[in-house]
Formats: C-alpha cells, structure tokens, sequence
C-alpha cells in the first residue's frame, strides 16, 4: 500500500495521462448533471417546495399548470371532500418585469398563492411581493416597484425568497387579487374569474391517507384530477424525457470513465511487469499488488475529482447565464460515488494479469 | 498493414478497451448532436417554416412567441407600413388534445389567416387547410395519432379538428403542432377557457412586397408602430427563448467529448510507443524504414477509430429508436454522421502526432546500446 502512495508521489507524471482524462470526465459529468438538475429544478422546484402532498388540476390539463383551471366551485367542492384539511389555490403567469432603471425588462414568473410553503412565507399584501433572490442580478431592490407586462401591473418587493424560480424565470409570489390582475390585464385570452385558480393543493387531515383523499377528490369533484407531488413531477412536461436522456448519457460516460481506468492501468501494468515480477519473487502477494493497484485507481479517482469540481466550478462562472447550470452538493456526491466504482471495475480489469506474473521471471527478466 | 494488424492481435486486450472507450465516446457525440439538432428542429419548426417572412411580436414579449400579445390597432397599423405586402395576425398557444384511442397529449397549435401569411410551408402530404375545423399538422408526429385523414378532439369543449394535410419540420415547442384556420383559433381559445377576455393574436405575421429586403421591412415597422418589434423570419428563430441555451448547452457537452477523444487517442499511443520504443529501434537497426513504422502507426489509429463508429453508429441508431418510443422524435443525420466520422478521424490522426514525432526521432543506431541485443550499454 504505502509502495502504491510512494510511486504515486514520486513519479506522478506517470499517472498524468489517465488522470489527465478522468478529470475532462468528471467535468463532463459535472456539467451534465448540472444541466439536467438546472431543468428539472426550473420545471418542478415549485411543486417540490410545496407542503401539501397533493394537488389538484383540471381533468383536460394533463397535469399542465399552465392549461388547468380550477373553479371556484369546484375548488369549494375539494375543500369539502371528507379528509381534506386544507384546500388552497395557485395560479402562475409568465411575464416581462419591468425595473427601474433598466432598460431590458427581466423574465418573471408571477405566481398567485393563498398558503406559504417550504420557501415562501403567508401572502403579503395585494400590490406587494416576494421575489426570488435571483432577480437581484436583474437589478431588483428590496423595496422597488416593478411593473409587470405590457399592462404594466405595479408589485412591491418586499422580501426576498430562494428556489421559487419557474421555467428559468424569476418567482414574484403575489397574493391571488394581484396576480389575477397582472394575468387579466396582460394576458385576456388566459384571464380567470375571482376564485378560479390554476391548481389546487390539498393538505390531508391528520390520519387521513394521501392515496385514499386523492381518490376521494377524482369521485367527488367532476373534471378533476388530484396527483401526489412525485405523481405531479412525475408528469410535468418534458420532465422524464430529459431525466432519462441525461441519465443515459451520463450513464455512459461513467463506462467511458471505468474503460479508461481500465486501459491505463492494463498498460501501466505490462509496463511493471519486470518489476512485479520482483515484487513478488521476494514475497508480495498477488493480493498485496492488486490492493496497491486497486489504491492507486481509487487516489487518482479522487484526485480527478477534486480537479474536474474545480474547474466545474470555474466553468460555472463563466458560461453565459442562457446555459442552465445548477451544482449541488449531491451532484457532487453523486458523481464522486460513481467514479469511485468505475475506478475499482476499471482497475480490477488488471488483476488477472498480476496474478498470472511469475515470480521466476524476475531471474530471467533482461 | 499487416504488422500494425499484428500488433494489434497479440495486445488485444489493450486495443479493445481503446476502442470500446473511443467508441463510447464517438456514440456520445453522435447521439448528442442528434438530440441537439432533433431538439433545436422540433423547438423551431413551426416558425421557420411558415410562409410570413416578417414576424411582429409585441415589444414586452422578448421575442416570446407564447408571451407576446400584439393589440388590435397595432394588428392594423402594421398593414400600413412600407414593404408590407400582407400582413394578418397569428396565434399559438398549448392546448390539451385527444387522439384516436383516447389518449390525450400537449399539442401547439398556430392560427393564422387562411390564404394569409402564417401558413405552413413544407408540405409533404395532403394540402393546406381551406375551412374552420381543418389543419396541417407536423408529419412527425404522424404515428401519434396526427395522421392525413385522422382527428383529434382538443379538449375541454370538443372540438373536433379533422387534418387534411402534413407538413416536415414544422413542430412547435417540441409538441406535436397544428396549422389551423385563425377563427378555429379563437374558437378553440375560447371554449378551453371559457372565462377569456377575448382572443389576442401573439404575432402579426407579414410577407414582403417583391424585391423588399425583410430584415429592411422589420426594421420600419418596428420604427413606425409604437409597442412592437418586428424580426425577419430567421432572426426570429434564432431569438426563440430556449435556443442559444440548447445550443450552448450541447455546444459544451460536445467540445468536453471532443476533447476527451482527442486526449485519450493521443496518449494511448504515446504511451504505447513509448513501451514499445526499444522494438521499434531494433526494427529501424535492420532496415525498417521511418516510413513504414509511421505507416504501421497511423494504420493503428485508423483501424482503432474506424471499429470504434462501426460500434458507435449503430449504437447511435438503436438509442435513437429508444427515444422515439417515447414522446420526444429524434432523427439521425447522415449528414451529423459524415461529418462527425471525417472530424473524428482527422482529429485522432492530429492526436496522434506526438507518437508519430516520437517514431520519427528513433535512431536505428541506438539499437547498439541494447544489453539484450548484445549492445554496449
């Protein structure tokens, strides 16, 4: 082992070449999965933020907040059914936000809501807003108005919230007079009467199954659907094929990465032939040797890792804002597990060669 | 040829592993150049093929089609503007659609003037529309219940389209599109939402009189009609939300991928004629030629890449066909594969030029200094 560390410190321009590429791996793993988290996160982070296990959209909207339209019948209709304990509504709009003295408006998405969830606090009051703190690169204050749209519907920030962002555009939480203004205003053809909203999201009572009120809102209340969270980002548009496109490619790239371990320490290994062939004339076993090959994979691995995050990170910096790039703490997690195990496949390739190393050959050996 | 095959079967081990990474590597490309070109296609499509070559957007909507509202009077007061020869409003939204056998699937829809500008223009089967209740769609999505002679009922209200006619390439928003008549548009905004306010078109859509430049006529009417902006068809395109994203997106995927090929050809047969350099000299001792060693190099770097796409492409093709199972239709080139072949192989000859070098600079007389060769060390 401490042979494997020695060779590792002494001759590390040995090593270069398949760290060289495992690092270009990692930043391409990186960067994929921050691609895929940054879409998915904009496409269903609202719905992830919420409390309530359940929402509610209408039977034809195909689980689209954009096209469902609850009433306020039927939304009387779902506070009614036995089990629910809390039945409050959502609407969203996409518009351009105007800020003083900026002359390119921002993208933001403005979302009517009567109950605070995981990221956003209770209503504030009508004319007034949360926004997402991501508008601040935009030019946003706390305390500026901004007008919305062509209608140039006026809100007040008053507080800032983090991860509301929708379709790549910045939450404003409004409470539901306001935002059906600026939708009303704006928009006409996706105007809404007082008390209809997009979706519904229900909290169950105490002891009263998801699954069970769920079924009880789909029988009771015509022309709607009620879906669990997951069930909702299960079936946000779009949302499953990007997730099992990227995890294909990601998938194999952690091949690519476990082949090129492979590979440089298949060659590494004829290189040292003689010398483990030495090794093990004067007593190292096959298993010593595979375990020093097995370490020096896994710290190469590691030192990949810690490069490619690097310039992952660096990379982030400087990508146009149009890219949609998200680095968690889990990607990271992630991608450094993943790394690890191909590291050991890969380097396991060689251990069949060690073993077959005759410890006569190192008489022989010229 | 004969000794780089050679070589090449008494370390097969070694050279497969190089060519399984190099053609993981090579299917990763192709496939993500697929994605990115079926996407960018499937997300534009309905707009660049459409006959108005001068599409006004209202100047709130940064260049959003789906959040653009062009008003009546500005509807109006494009007409008059120099350079318009037509002019007509156009209308897009996402509705809910139920095809044959029940299913229900997200489906845009443009509505335009029939006759107008806004009219579908890569035909392939059928013909355009000429009443209410008729469509083009995008022949892609054919197999999904849009085909010639089908219907599909967009819902809430019932409202039955019948296509009459398919049209290549002209997807919208990466959902199965519809070209109807401008009325059957507003119709259907209507009875889908039935609190609406009324019906504004997103876009006003004009064709150019003879001889008039579009990105000229763009320019005056975006001068001459407060509230609005006007963009040549292609600039429009390109403005599309969404599209420098997914170009740039892939664009850095793709040159990470380039360059991991690049690397990992370029070092394994640095490393690998740095083992075998003691052969190599001996080879150049009894008159092998520089020539013949170089040629053995490059038939190997060759050889490795063209088994690697004989791996990749097909792969290609199988996981293209996956896709296509599901929602989203992707659709090799050959063109993508061509060119990305051709780029691969000169690229591996280019990252080979550090062993070549190598070779090059062996020295037959070194051979001499060989202990195993009877040399003076």
């Amino acid at each position: 082992m401490k042979l494997a560390w020695r060779e590792l410190v002494r001759r590390p321009s040995r090593f270069l070449t398949a760290g060289a590429a495992l690092t270009l791996l990692v930043l391409l793993l990186l960067v994929l999965g921050g691609i895929l988290d940054a879409l998915v996160n904009s496409a269903t982070g609202v719905l992830r933020a919420q409390t309530a296990p359940l929402i509610v959209y209408s039977a034809d909207s195909k689980g689209s907040i954009d096209r469902s339209r609850i009433s306020s019948e039927q939304h009387a209709g779902i506070a009614n059914v036995p089990g629910v304990r809390e039945a409050t509504g959502l609407g969203v709009v996409l518009l351009a936000g105007h800020i003083e003295g900026r002359t390119e408006p921002a993208d933001v998405a403005v979302f009517g809501y009567e109950a605070p969830n995981a990221t956003v606090p209770a209503p504030p009051a009508p004319g007034q807003a949360y926004a997402d703190a991501s508008l601040q690169a935009a030019g946003l204050e706390l305390g500026q108005t901004m007008v919305l749209g062509r209608a140039r519907t006026p809100v007040e920030v008053v507080g800032w919230v983090s991860g509301t962002n929708y379709n790549l555009q910045g939450g404003v939480w409004v409470e539901p007079a306001t935002w059906r203004e600026a939708l009303n205003a704006n928009i006409p053809d996706a105007a809404v009467s007082p008390g209809t909203f997009q979706a519904i999201l229900v909290t169950p009572q105490d002891g009263s199954p998801v699954a069970d009120v769920a079924a009880a809102i789909d029988d009771r209340v015509p022309g709607v659907t009620a879906l669990t969270i997951d069930e909702a980002i299960a079936g946000v548009p779009g949302v499953s094929d990007q997730e099992s496109v990227f995890t294909s490619i990601i998938g194999t790239t952690f091949a690519v990465s476990g082949i090129v371990v492979a590979l440089f320490f298949a060659l590494l290994t004829i290189e040292r032939v003689g010398l483990l062939g030495v090794l093990k004339a004067i007593g190292a076993s096959s298993r010593t040797l595979a375990a020093g090959l097995t370490v020096q994979a896994v710290l190469i691995a590691a030192g990949a890792l810690a490069t490619g995050s690097l310039f992952a990170l660096g990379l982030a910096q400087v990508i146009p804002d149009t890219v949609p790039l998200e680095l968690s703490t889990s990607r990271f997690v992630f991608t450094a597990v993943g790394l690890v195990v191909t590291a050991l496949i890969g380097s396991a390739i060689s251990f069949r060669r060690i073993i077959r190393i005759d410890p006569a050959s190192a008489v022989g050996g010229a | 040829m004969r000794f780089a095959l050679g070589e090449i079967r008494r370390a097969k081990l070694r050279f497969i592993l190089l060519v399984g990474a190099v053609a993981l590597l090579v299917f990763l490309i192709l496939f993500q150049q697929t994605l990115a070109g079926s996407l960018l296609g499937q997300f534009t499509g309905g707009l660049e093929h459409q006959s108005a070559s001068v599409l006004v957007y209202s100047a709130d909507a940064r260049r959003s089609v789906d959040g653009s509202r062009v008003l009546p009077q500005n509807v109006a007061a494009v007409a008059g503007v120099e350079g318009v020869a037509a002019s007509g409003p156009i209308g897009e939204a996402s509705f809910s659609a139920k095809v044959a056998g029940g299913t229900i699937l997200d489906t845009t829809i443009f509505g335009y003037e029939l006759g107008g500008p806004g009219a579908p223009t890569t035909l392939s089967e059928g013909r355009l529309p000429e009443r209410d209740g008729e469509a083009v769609a995008s022949a892609q999505d054919a197999d999904k219940g849009y085909g010639f002679g089908q219907q599909v009922t967009i819902v809430p209200g019932a409202t039955p389209i019948s296509i009459v006619g398919l049209a290549d390439d002209a997807a919208f928003n990466v959902q199965p599109t519809l070209f109807v008549s401008y009325a059957t548009y507003e119709g259907l905004v209507m009875s889908t939402n039935p609190e609406a306010k009324g019906v504004v078109p997103n876009l006003v859509g004009v064709e150019t009189s003879a001889g008039a430049d579009p990105s000229t006529v763009a320019a005056a009417i975006t001068a001459q009609v407060d509230g609005v902006e006007a963009l040549d068809r292609n600039t429009a395109v390109a403005s599309l939300p969404g599209v420098s994203s997914i170009q740039q997106s892939f664009g850095i995927i793709l040159a990470l991928a380039f360059v991991v090929v690049i690397l990992l050809i370029g070092f394994f047969f640095l490393i690998v004629t740095v083992q075998k350099t003691a052969s190599l000299t001996l080879l150049r001792a009894v008159g092998a030629s520089g020539g013949f060693l170089l040629g053995g190099l490059i038939a190997q770097v060759l050889i490795v890449i063209g088994l690697a796409l004989l791996v990749a492409i097909p792969l290609t093709l199988l996981a293209v066909n996956g896709i296509g199972s599901g929602g989203f239709v992707a659709t090799v080139e050959p063109s993508t594969l061509v060119t990305t072949s051709i780029s691969i192989i000169l690229l591996g000859v280019v990252a080979s030029i550090g062993a070549m070098r190598r070779v090059a600079k062996i020295d037959p007389a070194a051979a001499t200094m060989r202990l195993a060769g009877g040399g003076l060390a």
